[in-house]
């Protein structure tokens, strides 16, 4: 028995099975408006303090200002671009069925353009906390 | 009744991401288009709301603050928005994560508690948020706040 072999044969007993990229991309799409939908509760207590006058909602708009809420809100971002463009894709294969055929290509777009559009949304909301920022 | 069934788990269609379309008019038909449409909405409201607050904002050194708040609401085109965008995301979100309960937690009466609970939030929530976004007036909302 090779290395290989071994190494093969744990793969088989930790993996099981092999999760598609289709079944990601539904996970991925429920864990994203979950996140999204928590946030949105939060946000609306925080945006309701406004009523309460500038001195308040000041206040409450400082408890954000911090660097783990500034990551929470880039992943937030990454969340909402994933389930918009997820979401447009099943729209577009519900309307248009024929569609379904390129699921696999129409998922690797979805996956790979969310990577590429949080290059620069990241770099420019992390821009206060970077070394670049310096404020 | 018909129990609805996910796609992913009929295999009907491999994008696994959506619901078939329900056959019979009626809520679930309903919130089908809703979410569909809702969701095609949202992807203009919610992605420009976030890239206006935290893009736009850092890249023209402004704040958001009482004063960035209260410029905003002076127009009727961001009260609009920000209420379609309350009323839409509130509806999708809730509803989405309805689905998501329905499907992961089978025992009846965790299920219906937290159907209940998520159901009387929403209703909270949703008219808090309408109460601020129609409501606010600056020139009525104290200069210090009660908590100071």
């Amino acid at each position: 028995m090779t290395t290989l072999d071994r190494l093969l044969g744990l793969q088989d007993r930790i993996v099981r099975y092999r999760i598609s990229w289709a079944q990601l991309a539904w996970f991925g799409h429920r864990l994203s408006g979950i996140g999204v939908v928590l946030y949105l509760f939060v946000h609306i207590v925080e945006t309701s303090m406004v009523t309460l006058g500038p001195n308040v909602y000041n206040t409450t708009l400082g408890l954000f200002h911090n660097l783990p809420v500034r990551l929470g809100e880039i992943l937030l971002m990454a969340a909402l671009v994933y389930h918009s463009l997820n979401g447009l894709r099943v729209i577009a294969m519900d309307f248009w069925p024929r569609l379904t055929v390129y699921y696999r290509g129409l998922t690797y777009a979805v996956v790979s353009s969310t990577v590429v559009a949080m290059i620069p949304l990241a770099l420019i909301m992390i821009t206060p906390y970077a070394p670049w920022g310096h404020r | 009744m018909t129990r609805l069934r996910t796609i992913y788990l009929s295999r009907q269609n491999p994008s696994r991401a959506a619901r078939v379309r329900p056959e019979n008019p009626g809520f679930e038909r309903f919130m089908w288009w809703f979410m569909r449409l809702s969701g095609l909405a949202l992807v203009i409201l919610a992605l420009g709301h976030m890239l206006i607050m935290h893009v736009l904002v850092q890249i023209t050194g402004q704040q958001v603050d009482y004063g960035f708040v209260t410029s905003r609401w002076g127009t009727p085109f961001w009260r609009i928005y920000d209420f379609l965008l309350l009323v839409l995301a509130l509806i999708h979100g809730v509803n989405g994560t309805r689905i998501v309960i329905g499907d992961f937690v089978s025992r009846g009466g965790l299920r219906a508690l937290l159907l209940v609970s998520l159901g009387a939030l929403t209703v909270l929530w949703m008219i808090l948020g309408m109460i601020v976004i129609i409501g606010f007036n600056p020139a009525t909302s104290p200069a210090v706040g009660p908590f100071s």
